[in-house]
């Protein structure tokens, strides 16, 4: 079973009958996909996106995506696939819109400054969240949501060599930030 | 001894087979610094899908659930003014028609035409700004669902006087349809306020 198969069985018993409701219209179909769906797309949000806010707004638009393109969710995969996807787009729209990308420059500069005064040791969660967005949300997306490098430069408009790249450099940042011992 | 960078350590874990894959595999093999460096990866990577789920703040349903019924309300609107718009060209040729027997009534069709025209107008601003697909706020999503509540409303009075026109009644379609473009006006209106207030 895949990971996707596996959260739609666990948070959605009856997916089918749902999206059906949905696709005449019937608003209680769609908040139980909402209350199903909610804090997994949340999570992928917050953890791509800078702010709560940002999150919260990105889970807003990605269910009204739901409830507006379910027509085009065929059902030859898991629905949690499908919402996912239209998650990280809109996730990736945000960074896009909110013109991180200009911003993650300045953010390393001041890193590096900073860099004497860091802790040996960084929680995991507090590197993850201190690395470039972009970066970031591939560490996020290849790591953990288990895209793969073509699929995250489809969704950021990118080659995946660009992909690869911003992972290795973030996993390269997250083991000196947290302290992992450095090969001799 | 040269160790493996991180992009060959990462291509590694991705089991990815390309050109220079087997060179560093037996790399790894070989070297116990390199092999324990892609043992702490694989580890991170783990931690990473063991952090707990962020969950929101606050519901957002009601927001989600106010966006779905103003879109199809404004779905509503845009049948109905389209349905509205195709019997009100065919009265207008009627009227037109009678014009040109009754010249002293040409005024009054002129200011129709100029007014469906307008109503038009705003459907194509209305239609714009849907597509741009802006977030809605609470105070926009009040201010725009009593407009459109109205608006749908009138659209029931303009298919009746409509019908009562084409059979020769004078319907008041004029007021009508003025009342129509002042809703849809103001309808633009609280849209393009919410926008220019949060800068989209």
């Amino acid at each position: 079973m895949t990971k996707a198969l596996a959260v739609d069985s666990y948070l959605l018993g009856d997916a089918e009958s749902v999206v059906a409701r949905v696709r005449v219209g019937d608003p209680a179909a769609l908040e139980i996909l909402y209350r199903a769906y909610e804090a997994p797309v949340f999570n992928l949000a917050r953890r791509i996106c800078r702010t709560v806010e940002d999150a919260e707004d990105v889970l807003q638009e990605t269910f009204f995506e739901v409830y507006r393109s379910i027509g085009q969710y065929r059902g030859d995969g898991p629905l949690w696939g499908w919402v996912r996807r239209v998650a990280s787009s809109k996730a990736l729209m945000r960074l896009r819109r909110n013109k991180y990308r200009e911003t993650d420059e300045l953010f390393d500069e001041v890193h590096a400054v900073r860099r004497e005064d860091t802790p040996l040791r960084m929680d995991l969660e507090a590197a993850l969240e201190r690395l470039p967005a972009t970066s970031r949300a591939v560490v996020w997306l290849h790591d953990v949501e288990g895209y793969t490098h073509e699929e995250i430069a489809g969704m950021m408009d990118r080659t995946p060599s660009f992909s690869k790249s911003q992972l290795s450099r973030a996993h390269a940042k997250l083991r000196i930030w947290l302290g992992e011992e450095v090969r001799s | 001894m040269t160790h493996l960078t991180m992009d060959q350590l990462v291509a590694l874990r991705d089991a990815v087979s390309e050109p220079g894959s087997a060179e560093s595999q037996a790399h790894v093999a070989a070297c116990a610094a390199c092999a324990a460096e892609l043992d702490r990866l694989h580890q991170r990577v783990a931690r990473l899908r063991a952090l707990p789920t962020l969950r929101p703040p606050r519901d957002r349903f009601a927001e989600v659930g106010a966006r779905v019924r103003q879109d199809r309300r404004q779905r509503h609107i845009r049948r109905a003014g389209i349905g509205a718009l195709a019997l009100a060209a065919s009265l207008l040729l009627l009227v037109i028609g009678r014009d040109v027997m009754a010249p002293p009534a040409a005024n009054a069709s002129g200011q129709l035409t100029a007014v469906m025209a307008e109503s038009a107008t705003l459907e194509q601003a209305l239609r714009q700004i849907r597509e741009s697909g802006q977030v809605t706020d609470a105070y926009t999503t009040r201010a725009a669902t009593t407009l459109e509540d109205r608006i749908a409303e009138l659209d029931r009075e303009l298919e009746s006087a409509q019908l009562r026109a084409a059979s020769g009644t004078d319907a008041g379609l004029l007021p009508l349809w003025r009342e129509r473009v002042g809703l849809m006006d103001a309808l633009v209106d609280v849209h393009l306020t919410r926008a220019s207030n949060v800068g989209l």
